[in-house]
């Protein structure tokens, strides 16, 4: 028997494949890396490195830790034989150094302007500040804010700024001295903590529900009554519900914000028939999660209905011939015929859009930003910011990588419970009739 | 040789000098990045370009021929600027120079993304020995100057003077209201108390007496300020969360609320209507930065400031607070980014940009205020009105906030707990419980709970 041409199927797969590593599994796994770490924007996402700060010299005499807080900041510049010989190894200009030698010769500076001010009284000084600036660094002296790019290198300055602290003294400092990330359980554990994270959970479920709900019923419905019209008033109800999902979702928001603006169309019919007339997108916290429900579930119901259409007709007309033929109404048609037979798609829809939802800020983003104050903000739109936009431009990308690995994990479980629920099982069961 | 070989050999000539020439110049590129700028900022990056053709003249006195191409990118808010910046320099794209605001250092300068600009410019020569000291200061963090003051400013509190008159006051109470809101004797009460009394007597519509910023900004910490807040501890240098000061603020904007005088959804409006509504007269009282004038003016039309608003400092919150202002300079910084000799170049340019004469127009068309001795001499400045108020009045009583890698959490735990006390969703107490839950969750012992 001829092996089958597994190869093929391979190469067929393969660019599939590989674009689903890169942006798929590559981001999750990214997502749960960044969970546990502390990475910020002051951390960065690549590696830091070591430098005492005057705030952990600080720091340290708080912790009782003085005498070496006291070595680590002492004078800044010295000119001694060592430091001169170290500026004529870097290359500094000769005769400079030998001025330097000259006149400076076993001075000390607490600071490098005041270094600088004497570097700049002498005769063959550099003309060019920042040649200047360069010429100092031999002289350098304390590890004071000095940036050490690996663990060893600030190991061995800081042992020999304080020789006396022994080596466990000197791994706390360079420990604390360390600028980058590292990793960290604690994101989940200030999740759990913070009260706010209740209280967005809250409006998530909220979100989700309602929009879910509204989403599928009014598809649901949709679908049934363009149904039982006629083919071309069928096609024109369906276009015209399909226009929230075809418009570019900026556009979409925008026509919305202009809808429910002060004076916009809904302030100015309210006002006519003698209702309050404000902002409803922002002006009350009810009329904004109304605006939020309604503007996400008209571009979700249009996908339900054109799903339910799609499987609508797939239902034998026999079978609806049959019961009308037996006397059956329409609405026994749907809840006996109809419902009975739209299993599988309400699940696909239910579960899809549940998952699409979880993770969709754009909307809210571009409305209502998640207020009034942060009433309608939701986990995924907490995350984004968390993660990547906030006004005061501290981008927490551990912390948020910790709320976008949370919902992953939730979607993942939801994804299960809906499949026990709608008894996935049994709808790709084998067929009973042998072929 | 025949003529026209001696044609040939000048057009060789010719064409081989011009090579040469052409081999010479030099094209430099910078790029400059500039946040939080709109129309009237423009000359944060238009004073790099200025500077730009100064020093290639220069350059061209010592027989250098450069090119220096200035590539500018602005922002009008900072959400977006400050992603930009942050995932840029990430990436390996940062601009070469940044103009942010000054409390960016902090983090920034931690995260490797900034060099120390005193390395590579001279803060005892011109222009940069006649800055303020203060704001150099504020441009430094950890013992090291890491920006070039941009600007700076303070932020007021603005009356409309028609709505204060129509309830009883005249002119001469509303120009000596700016001593009273100094001393302490007017406070945040007395101003609702005044705006609430617009709203009863119908000078202003229901809900308009008072209008604040209706967005997150620096303005926030003055009202922690006006009841005894302090932001960080000059002793310890360890950031400060003064729960009774907080309690204060957010109490403040909860009863503002409950007298009716602003909505308890009003935060997330849309900043444009807010200008159009100050400059129509549409509210009691409002508060600002010094910068917001000139964009009333150029923009919204505003024509006579000094006679139909009073500005004053925000005022005290009652007993134990002050009145207050906050100046948020924004600064010139050099990335990591790029070369040694660009960032050498950049130092040279955000030098220059510095000269009192280039950073005066800036000053001038943003109402911004002067960052040295001799730009504040210019007449250009010294005669304008607003400036000269802003200066005798305001910025003597500023402060800014804090340079910290930490401070951003903080203030974001801020903000979250005044918007959830201001539109009820929680109480005051709760929220300044949050607040200090989460501060203390996300920054430990980096920050003290009084």
């Amino acid at each position: 028997m001829r092996a089958r041409p597994y190869g093929l199927g391979f190469a067929f797969l393969g660019p599939s494949l590989v674009l689903l590593i890169l942006f798929f599994f590559a981001p999750v796994l990214l997502t749960g890396v960044f969970a546990f770490t502390n990475m910020s924007t002051a951390t960065g996402i690549g590696s830091g490195y070591y430098t005492v700060t005057p705030s952990l010299l600080r720091d340290l005499k708080a912790e009782g830790v003085g005498q070496a807080a006291d070595e680590l900041s002492q004078g800044a510049f010295v000119v001694s034989p060592e430091t001169i010989e170290a500026a004529r190894a870097a290359g500094v200009d000769g005769r400079f150094v030998d001025e330097i030698a000259a006149k400076l010769q076993g001075r000390s500076f607490e600071n490098s302007s005041e270094f600088q001010r004497a570097l700049k009284d002498l005769d063959s000084r550099p003309r060019a500040i920042r040649a200047l600036k360069l010429a100092m660094d031999p002289f350098t002296a304390s590890v004071l804010n000095v940036r050490y790019d690996t663990r060893d290198a600030a190991f061995s300055a800081i042992s020999a700024a304080a020789p006396s602290l022994d080596a466990d003294a000197v791994n706390t400092v360079v420990n604390r001295a360390y600028t980058g990330w590292v990793f960290t359980p604690s994101n989940f554990a200030a999740l759990v903590s913070k009260p706010d994270t209740w209280r967005v959970v809250a409006n998530t479920i909220a979100y989700v529900g309602a929009t879910l709900a509204f989403n599928v019923l009014v598809g649901l419905f949709l679908a049934i009554a363009t149904f039982y019209l006629p083919r071309s008033s069928a096609s024109f109800f369906n276009a015209l519900w399909l226009l929230p999902r075809i418009t570019p979702v900026v556009l979409y928001a925008i026509m919305w914000k202009w809808f429910t603006w002060d004076t916009g169309f809904i302030a100015v019919i309210a006002r006519d028939l003698g209702l309050p007339s404000f902002n409803y997108m922002k002006g009350s916290v009810a009329s904004a999660w109304t605006i939020v429900i309604l503007l996400n579930g008209f571009i979700g119901a249009s996908f339900g209905m054109i799903l339910f259409s799609g499987s609508l007709r797939a239902i034998p007309m026999q079978q609806l011939w049959a019961s009308e033929v037996d006397g059956a109404n329409r609405w026994q048609q749907i809840t006996r015929i109809i419902l009975p037979q739209m299993r599988w798609p309400i699940l696909f829809v239910t579960s899809y859009q549940t998952l699409s939802l979880l993770s969709s800020y754009e909307t809210i983003w571009l409305t209502t930003n998640g207020g009034p104050g942060n009433t309608t903000t939701v986990w995924a739109l907490e995350a984004f910011r968390t993660a990547l936009s906030n006004y005061t431009g501290n981008l927490q990308y551990g912390l948020g990588s910790a709320m976008a690995l949370i919902l992953v994990a939730v979607g993942l479980v939801l994804s299960i419970a809906y499949l026990f629920l709608f008894k996935f099982d049994d709808l790709i069961s084998s067929p009973k009739i042998e072929f | 040789m025949t003529l026209k070989s001696k044609l040939a050999g000048s057009v060789a000539l010719g064409l081989l000098a011009f090579g040469t020439m052409a081999v010479q110049a030099e094209d430099r590129t910078i790029t400059v990045w500039a946040g939080g700028t709109g129309e009237t900022g423009i000359y944060r990056v238009d004073a790099i370009k200025m500077a730009a053709e100064l020093l290639q003249r220069e350059y061209a006195l010592s027989g250098k021929d450069i090119k220096i191409n200035i590539e500018t990118r602005t922002w009008s808010g900072w959400d977006d600027f400050k992603q930009a910046v942050t995932l840029a320099a990430e990436s390996g794209s940062a601009p070469n120079i940044i103009v942010s605001g000054h409390e960016d250092i902090g983090p920034w300068a931690q995260a490797g993304i900034l060099r120390p600009i005193e390395d590579y410019v001279d803060f005892d020569a011109w222009p940069l020995n006649q800055l303020y000291p203060n704001l150099i200061d504020v441009a430094s963090y950890e013992g090291q100057i890491w920006g070039l003051p941009q600007d700076a400013e303070a932020r007021a509190f603005y009356f409309s003077r028609n709505h204060m008159k129509a309830i009883g006051y005249s002119d001469a109470d509303l120009d000596a209201l700016p001593e009273r809101v100094l001393s302490g004797e007017y406070t945040l009460y007395s101003m609702l108390d005044d705006v609430k009394k617009m709203q009863d007597e119908g000078v202003v519509e229901p809900g308009n007496g008072f209008a604040p910023r209706v967005s997150n900004g620096p303005d926030y910490w003055q009202f922690y300020q006006s009841f005894g807040g302090e932001m960080v501890d000059p002793e310890t240098g360890k950031l400060v969360l003064d729960k009774q000061a907080l309690t204060g603020m957010y109490q403040f904007f909860v009863d503002a609320v409950d007298k009716g005088v602003v909505s308890p959804t009003y935060l997330g409006r849309d900043f444009d209507d807010w200008h159009r509504g100050v400059v129509s007269d549409r509210y009691g009282a409002w508060h600002g930065g010094t910068f917001h004038v000139k964009q009333w003016e150029s923009q919204f039309g505003l024509e006579d400031f000094f006679g139909t608003m009073q500005a004053t400092l925000i005022p005290s919150g009652g007993e134990g607070g002050r009145a207050n202002s906050i100046t948020h300079p924004l600064v010139y910084l050099l990335s990591s980014e790029g070369s040694e000799e660009d960032a050498e170049l950049s130092a040279e340019l955000v030098t220059i940009a510095s000269e009192p004469r280039i950073n005066v127009l800036h000053a001038v068309k943003s109402a911004h205020l002067a960052i040295g001795t001799a730009e504040a001499d210019i007449p250009l400045y010294a005669n304008d009105r607003w400036l000269g108020f802003a200066s005798k009045n305001l910025l003597p009583h500023a402060n800014a906030i804090p340079n910290s890698a930490d401070f951003g959490a903080y203030w974001t735990a801020m903000f979250k707990g005044l918007e959830a006390s201001w539109t009820h969703t929680t109480s005051v107490e709760d929220a300044v419980k949050n607040v200090e839950a989460e501060a203390v969750s996300a920054l430990g012992d980096k920050i003290v709970v009084r």
